[in-house]
């Protein structure tokens, strides 16, 4: 799940209106780290204050680990991994689970696959038990009759939230633009469905024996148990798990476009679209962050300037928003908005570049500065209410920087940015000749609704 | 990372799954009820570990009073309240909410008009400040009702390419028509264009009261504070008598004008998008008040029938028939007779057999008990998911709600578990009998019709709209 545009965790308060310096905003979490000597990483995340424990498990793996013609194997893969394994049979995963009233599931993006569960903690064994079968032992269990079924599944779902929505192919299309053929961002993460139909079993195997290595996988318990009792119950289902090695990350440098793309898509929609993407440095680079705060700044909340002057005062959208997806080689920054009936694209695109040449020319005004950072905070906080989104920011730390720590110190890094850094990275890559703009239109003849 | 030492070696056994520990118990979160000298009742839950707070302020200004002919008005006046204040412009409020870090949204649904405030624990005085101006002295700004006006209009618009919306507005027709709940939240165009500002300001006036109100608040605060701040914000809020409260000697029937009309058959709805690529399906029925009696024994049914991945119908139409990314079932909670739907996205041409298998299901629950097993799983999945959502503030705040809309008592969810575990499986097949109907079930299918028809004669009368039709 990538992680919203705002969001983290940390100590200082500095500059946050009412709080006096240097007081917490955010409790410091208490983590422990472990790894078993067959390279699983392991996170303990203790807290008793509810009978619930969140089970989190990240495989380094992602779209971004096919090919061009066999996309969408890793999210058909993370479908696979919920239909049984050699001692949980074809529908027992998820029965077990709600029998004892948990709530799970899994989700495939770029650069990682997740499956997550939230149990009653006297069912701590039974979660590992499922976890750690599905690691070890799931080649037994998978065959031709399971790929089947997922894969109907698969088209289905493809069709539901892409083929069939309204705008469900913009943003498909937006990365295809942004990112050259070949680069792993390039492709949609369900995948193009030729390449979902043609998939073999073959294939599936191959992906997991490469890819499900304890070595490539961090877990992560966050709730209530005794870390080191509930480290004894880690290793006892997942230390026997083969080792493996850890596959190599797939070698691709990021890209920086050098010219506008422009694209017109036709589409069954009543009101007209815009997308402006563009791509920026990649998570954990300072500038993702300065350009995640600039996305607050801009569209988050009626007091934002994109919403202020868009919807509200020239009425030229009926919404917009502006988001920043985080990712390992580089990231996707977004502006959209949806047009009022007569508005022209082009008209509203026009209002966007406006905004993104204001944010390039100085620095943030100190009120909207406290005001996105006081939004973050509150962000970081609503976010570590749950233990599953907790497990899942420590896993996403582990990950990708080997550091559960750095959520503790997540909002520091945010409030620590300066006024002018979002200036610079409009300016450095919000540039219009660096951009991809894609108008979604009404289909003429096919996109109006029959009168 | 640390590398622990060696632990002993053992052959883990994988056979079945392991057995649990000592359970932990879990108890409802602890709250205090009081009531202000003006009607509101206020709940405050002093729950969470971290700086934040939730307040939820719900007036009785639901869309269950629309009027006819103006579909839409109850949410309207509520998202009105965003609006502007006699002391401050939209902006201004929007400012102070978000420059403390919060959000102050208003909007209503069939129950209740809500204005919910999350916020920084530091600055609950200031939140509450902000949330009781904006209920008790908006100002429905003329020039922000055009523009709430012309938003609504074009939202309608949008809505009628997309199937999901094109689905409920066509369930909600067939099911309730002419009863209000025929019209969905949003309202019609037709209706939303007469709104007057004099309309918005009678609505508000007799339905956005203190009277049959509460404020809800969970968080980091000390209860006596809260009290005394609501107090001090809320208290001396008088407004005009609210109209006729809900007839509490007949518990059973909360909305007595709200009968959804009797059919002879089931209805077949299609909504004609000739090129969509798949097919939104609705199947339907009239249920309930939340404060009805059978309304448990039919929420253990929607649990059995499509409540969660493991029922009937998800594990038939997306495991074994393969025709879905996934069905489910919901089961409404509202005053009036909420509906029990069933829905899915199905491949086009097995529409057939999706319907055929829903109605299947719904007939076997009538003629057949559930058994033991099914049951059990039923009341665990129920049971042990409860606490899920309560991690979270929003989570209590919605529970909060429910006994304050429904006239719960404050101990319910301590009988919790026992009361769903009184649900046998003869409660099951009575309500089941009683409830699902065949001559009550309305379908709605969203695709192309030419495809769709042929599939669905069998069932019932077909009837074909267009988008422009059922969203207008």
């Amino acid at each position: 799940m990538p992680l919203a545009s705002t969001g983290a965790g940390g100590a200082s308060a500095s500059g946050l209106a009412g709080a006096p310096a240097g007081r917490p905003a955010a409790p410091a979490l208490p983590i422990e780290s472990h790894a078993l000597p067959n390279g699983l990483r392991v996170v303990l995340q203790p807290d008793r204050r509810q009978p619930l424990v969140a089970i989190n498990l990240w495989y380094h793996v992602g779209s971004r680990n096919e090919v061009p013609g066999r996309t969408g194997l890793a999210h058909l893969f993370e479908h696979m991994l919920f239909q049984g394994s050699q001692h949980v049979g074809t529908n027992d995963h998820f029965r077990y689970l709600q029998q004892v009233g948990g709530v799970a599931n899994g989700s495939t993006w770029f650069d990682r696959t997740n499956y997550f569960e939230t149990l009653p903690s006297h069912h701590l064994d039974l979660g590992l038990w499922l976890e750690s079968d599905r690691m070890g032992y799931l080649l037994p269990a998978l065959d031709h009759d399971k790929l089947e079924t997922q894969r109907q599944v698969v088209l289905n779902e493809r069709r539901q939230r892409i083929d069939n929505q309204p705008y469900g192919r913009a943003f498909e299309r937006l990365h295809e633009l942004l990112y050259p053929p070949g680069h792993p961002y390039s492709w949609p993460v369900i995948g193009y469905e030729p390449d979902i139909a043609g998939a073999t079993l073959d294939e599936v195997v191959e992906f997991f024996r490469t890819h499900y290595v304890p070595a490539n996988a961090v877990l992560t318990l966050a709730g209530d148990f005794e870390p080191r009792q509930a480290l004894g119950r880690v290793e006892h289902y997942f230390g026997e798990v083969a080792a493996g090695t850890a596959p190599q990350a797939p070698r691709q440098r990021p890209v920086w476009p050098s010219a506008e793309r422009r694209e017109v898509l036709p589409d069954r929609v009543e009101l007209a679209r815009v997308y402006l993407g563009f791509t920026v440095p990649a998570v954990g680079d300072r500038r993702c962050d300065a350009a995640e705060l600039l996305a607050i700044v801009l569209g988050d909340g009626r007091s934002s300037p994109l919403y202020r002057d868009l919807v509200h005062d020239r009425e030229l959208a009926q919404e917009v928003w502006a988001a920043v997806l985080p990712m390992e080689i580089q990231s996707t920054f977004l502006l959209v908005a949806t047009a009022r009936p007569g508005v022209e694209p082009d008209r509203l695109e026009e209002a966007l570049r406006g905004h993104l040449a204001t944010a390039s020319r100085g620095e943030l005004a100190a009120d909207e500065l406290e005001r996105a950072r006081n939004r973050m905070v509150a962000a970081h906080l609503g976010a570590l209410q749950s233990l599953d989104r907790r497990a899942d920011l420590l896993s996403r730390a582990t990950t990708f920087f080997d550091d559960p720590e750095r959520l503790n110190r997540e909002l520091e890094r945010y409030l620590g940015l300066g006024a002018g850094e979002p200036a610079a990275v409009a300016t450095d890559f919000l540039r219009p000749d660096r951009g991809v703009v894609v108008h979604v239109v009404p289909a003429v003849g096919g996109g109006r609704t029959a009168g | 990372m640390k590398e622990r030492p060696d632990a002993p070696q053992r052959p883990v056994s994988r056979r079945g799954p392991p057995p649990p520990g000592p359970q932990r118990p879990f108890r409802f979160p602890e709250f205090e009820r009081r009531r202000l000298a003006n009607g509101l009742a206020v709940y405050a839950a002093p729950v969470g570990h971290l700086p934040l707070v939730e307040l939820e302020l719900l007036l009785p200004g639901g869309a269950e009073h629309d009027p006819p002919e103006r579909a839409g008005l109850a949410t309207l006046t509520a998202a009105l309240l965003n609006d502007g204040s006699r002391e401050h412009t939209a902006l201004e409020l929007a400012a102070a909410a978000e420059r403390l870090g919060g959000s102050l949204d208003s909007q209503a649904d069939w129950d209740a008009a809500s204005i919910g405030s999350g916020l920084l624990a530091e600055h609950l005085e200031s939140g509450l400040g902000l949330l009781a101006e904006v209920a008790t002295r908006p100002a429905f700004p003329a020039r922000e009702l055009e523009r709430r006006r012309q938003r609504r209009l074009a939202e309608l618009l949008r809505q009628r390419a997309q199937p999901q919306s094109l689905a409920t507005a066509a369930l909600t027709r067939a099911l309730y028509a002419p009863t209000v709940y025929g019209n969905t939240l949003d309202g019609r165009a037709a209706g939303l264009r007469a709104i007057t500002r004099d309309e918005v300001e009678v609505f508000a006036g007799r339905h956005l009261t203190p009277a049959g109100g509460a404020l809800l608040a969970v968080g980091a605060f000390e209860p006596e504070r809260l009290f005394g701040l609501a107090a001090d914000h809320l208290g001396d809020w008088r407004a005009r008598p609210a109209s006729p409260s809900p007839d509490v000697s007949a518990p059973e029937v909360v909305r007595p004008d709200i009968v959804p009309p009797e059919h002879a058959g089931p209805r077949i709805e299609l909504v004609n998008q000739p090129r969509a690529v798949q097919t939104e399906l609705r199947v339907g029925l009239p249920t309930v008040s939340r404060r009805h009696p059978d309304w448990v024994a039919l929420h253990v049914l929607n649990c059995v029938l499509g409540g969660k991945f493991t029922s009937r119908l998800n594990l038939s139409l997306r495991e074994r028939l393969g025709v879905t990314y996934g069905a489910h079932s919901s089961l409404a909670a509202r005053l009036g007779p909420g509906p029990l739907v069933i829905a899915t996205a199905v491949a086009t041409d097995a529409v057939g057999a999706a319907v055929g298998e829903a109605v299947t299901e719904l007939g076997r629950l009538r003629s057949r008990k559930v058994g033991d097993d099914e049951l059990e799983e039923a009341h665990s999945y129920l049971i042990g998911a409860f606490p899920y959502p309560l991690q979270r503030l929003g989570g209590v705040l919605h529970r909060l709600a429910e006994l304050a809309l429904y006239g719960l008592p404050d101990d319910y969810f301590r009988s919790h578990a026992e009361r769903l575990r009184a649900v046998d499986g003869e409660a099951l097949r009575a309500v089941a009998g009683r409830y699902l109907d065949p001559r009550r079930i309305a379908v709605v299918a969203v695709g192309p019709a030419s495809r769709l028809a042929p599939q669905l004669e069998a069932f019932g009368e077909v009837s074909i709209r267009s988008p422009k039709e059922v969203i207008e």
